[in-house]
């Protein structure tokens, strides 16, 4: 942080350029701790990147790599990755959202002082330890119109139809793939946000109480306001890794019924793996990766300002 | 200095004995070992596991040089485990893929030429395959892998549930009318549970390879195809296409005679279904018979397991009513062991083995000397010609067609796939799916069109 400040700071006078100035040697030592780290960064990320970038200006199943606009136009064009891109902002929107709500709903369950709360904790945490892919999988037979658990207690309590298509129904299939990532997402902002509450300080609700505040007033007045932080970038942070998710789509529908549930990331996977389209596949790549900085924006100034 | 002289007459005649003692022999420089990755999804089926773990000892065996390495990949991850391996410059030596994605392997420089060890090998080599599949495996004038299975989709039903109804178990349906009415009388409550839990048909609706093996036979069998005998527009707007689709979602959506959830099931849970006696008929083939008493113990597969050649449609006289499944054996363009590869490649397809992966496994081979060929006037294995379920697959054969052999194939068989999954939800008409599906593979193909050349309207 010290570094940070003395680049930064603009006190009244000339200063020469910061790149103009020599190296102290603690800033030496500190770019050598992180050197090993952007030179991974480098070359598992930046390499990658743009190879993909160069690969997307490049002309579908072609000999001759030469420079073009192609995928980028037909991307334009292409009914299903507007389609892709419309259900993944209702992916993401609905999710992150019940992320949120749940994940403030039981961190403000789990910050009750009672005795082995410890235990309730880890009995929160425990979805967030299961893959994405394996959850896909339970959820998926947890689904299973004829032999599912879910339609299996509908139908013991006399449901009205014993075999709902969850997955297998368009106007179902998107929220029911939602349900299962809250189940298994909900714990990593939980986490956060517990963080934050833990950090507010109990003096602040002792003075409230002490001023005779209702509990509502407590909470609209300490704890909304001390949480903002965390909560920001609990949505930033949750948003950005629902825009990557995979595993568990894909496990549950392959993107079906139709293109009902094929979220931007499947739709690049199966461009990519499936029908070897590499070029067109990194344009969607591109526009993703776009997409997702321009949403990482806001977390970056917030940590940024919170390092300055 | 006697002395002297007695040393120097010994070492004489010690050079003479030894110049006259034969020649000590050389000592053979060991070769190398060598270790084959051979990736197969077949190794994650326990008969298929056991058939070809008690097979491979005999290759190394024959070759004490070649130690070969079992890789064990899923059927649905295989082209994407393959195509990022590759393209790394690694990648298992061997690699089995299905007819769904051959041509994207081949067009896609991913595979080793093989030509020059074909050219080596007795004449009339390639002679012992059906050749018309050793052609799926050319490019450019070259040859990049030899067939391995090939069987015919035919209709694999339960007896035992036909005798429930009153079906005479010996009369399979032979047209799509009679199908319907079929599954429609063996769709009921069997159980007495109040609800309907038992179905005549049931297939493959989730988003999966082995979608177009089963949608394929209902298009060809009512006289359409995929696409125009040229490959460059779709064929999906004839009467008769449009009749077959209409038919196929009308399964579900109408008739109702197959399970929910349709567009969820890939093909292992309909053999389970199958298995499990929920529903009476499927589309399947070699594999079905050996891979139900994996799922069911208690399947009576000599008993209840019938098989029929796919239905057609009333009136029709058709050159083709079902399609082919084959598939191949390829070298990895990376592989660093490209001769001990071969030998392997060349073991796995060679008579023997495919004789033997029928006795385990009930796959019919790309072989003529082992599937037999009449015209040629070549017999099957005996083993085929004595088994029921396999001479129906064999029958078939001459009426099977392969589906179109594009690198497109995987896309415009998704692109069906998605529509005919919106036809069977009702998220769309199956006209209007239909058209979608017409338009859409019309725009996969623009390519392979010229400028100005266009395809006719849905």
């Amino acid at each position: 942080m010290t570094i940070k400040m003395k680049r930064l700071s603009f006190g009244s006078g000339y200063r020469a350029p910061a790149w103009r100035e020599p190296l102290s040697k603690a800033e030496i030592t500190g770019y050598a701790f992180i050197l090993p780290c952007m030179v991974l960064m480098v070359v598992v990320f930046g390499i990658p990147a743009f190879a993909a970038i160069a690969n997307s200006f490049t002309p579908i199943w072609s000999e001759v790599k030469t420079f073009t606009f192609a995928n980028y136009l037909r991307l334009q064009q292409d009914k299903q990755f507007w389609e892709s891109l419309r259900v993944t902002l209702i992916f993401v929107a609905g999710s992150v959202a019940l992320h949120l709500a749940l994940g403030l709903g039981v961190a403000l369950a789990l910050n009750i002082d009672v005795p082995g709360k410890w235990l309730f904790r880890i009995i929160a945490i425990l979805p967030w330890t299961v893959p994405d892919v394996i959850t896909g999988i339970v959820w998926r037979y947890m689904y299973d119109p004829t032999a599912g658990i879910i339609n299996y207690f509908l139908d013991r309590i006399g449901g009205p139809n014993p075999y709902i298509e969850w997955l297998g129904r368009p106007h179902f299939a998107l929220p029911s793939v939602i349900i299962a990532d809250v189940w298994r997402g909900y714990p990593f902002v939980m986490l956060i946000l517990l963080a934050g509450l833990q950090a507010i300080p109990q003096e602040l609700y002792e003075a409230a109480r002490v001023d005779g505040a209702t509990a509502w007033q407590e909470f609209r007045h300490i704890t909304i306001p001390g949480l903002s932080r965390m909560f920001m970038i609990a949505l930033a942070l949750d948003t950005i890794w629902q825009f990557r998710r995979f595993g568990l789509v894909y496990n549950m529908t392959q993107g079906g019924p139709g293109n009902a549930t094929e979220i931007l990331p499947l739709a690049i996977y199966n461009q990519y793996f499936k029908f070897f389209n590499f070029e067109y596949a990194s344009a969607m790549a591109v526009v993703l990766a776009v997409i997702m900085l321009i949403i990482s924006i806001p977390y970056i100034r917030l940590v940024a300002g919170r390092t300055e | 200095m006697k002395a002297l002289r007695w040393m120097m007459l010994t070492a004489v005649l010690l050079a003479i004995v030894a110049a006259c003692a034969p020649a000590p022999t050389p000592t053979p420089t060991p070769q190398p070992v060598v270790t084959l990755r051979y990736s197969n999804w077949h190794l994650a089926e326990a008969h298929w596991e056991k058939t070809i773990k008690a097979a491979i000892p005999l290759f190394e065996k024959e070759n004490p040089n070649i130690k070969v390495s079992l890789e064990v990949v899923s059927y649905a991850e295989k082209e994407a485990k393959y195509a990022t391996e590759i393209q790394a410059g690694a990648g298992p030596d061997l690699i089995h893929l299905a007819g769904y994605s051959i041509r994207n392997f081949v067009e896609s420089g991913y595979l080793y030429d093989i030509t020059p060890f074909v050219n080596k090998e007795p004449p009339g080599f390639l002679d012992q395959w059906y050749p018309h599949l050793v052609d799926l495996f050319k490019y450019q004038g070259k040859l990049y892998g030899l067939p391995s299975d090939y069987m015919a989709m035919i209709l694999a039903y339960n007896k035992k549930l036909f005798q429930e109804v009153g079906l005479d178990p010996n009369k399979p349906p032979k047209t799509w009318d009679e199908f319907l009415t079929y599954a429609k009388k063996l769709t009921r409550d069997r159980k007495g549970s109040g609800k309907i839990d038992a179905w005549g048909f049931g297939t493959v609706g989730a988003i999966d390879p082995g979608w177009e093996l089963r949608f394929s036979p209902v298009l060809l069998s009512h006289g359409a195809t995929y696409l125009t005998p040229d490959n460059k527009c779709s064929a999906l707007n004839t009467p008769e296409a449009k009749e077959a689709f209409k038919f196929w979602v009308g399964l579900v959506t109408d008739a109702k005679v197959v399970p929910p959830g349709v567009t969820t099931q890939g093909a292992g849970a309909v053999r389970t279904q199958f298995a499990n006696e929920l529903i009476a008929m499927k589309i399947g083939s070699g594999w079905t018979a050996p891979i139900l008493p994996t799922i069911n113990k208690d399947f009576n597969i000599a008993e209840n397991l019938g098989a029929a050649p796919m239905p057609v449609k009333a009136g029709k006289t058709l050159a083709k009513t079902t399609t082919a499944w084959y598939s191949g054996w390829m070298i990895n363009k990376n592989t660093k062991y490209p001769e001990q590869a071969w030998k392997l490649l060349k073991w796995l397809t060679s008579k023997e083995s495919d004789q033997r992966w029928f006795d385990g496994a009930r796959v019919l081979s790309a072989r003529r000397d082992v599937s037999g060929d009449p015209e040629k006037g070549i017999k099957p294995y005996q083993a085929i010609a004595d088994d029921k379920f396999a001479q129906v697959i064999s029958a078939e054969l001459k009426n099977a067609q392969i589906n179109p052999q594009l690198k497109e194939w995987p896309q415009i068989a998704d692109t069906v796939n998605k529509e005919v999954q919106n036809a069977f939800t009702g998220n769309k008409t199956a006209d209007a799916a239909l058209k979608d599906a017409h338009d859409r593979i019309n725009i996969i193909l623009a390519p392979y069109r010229k400028a100005g050349e266009t395809c006719p309207s849905y």
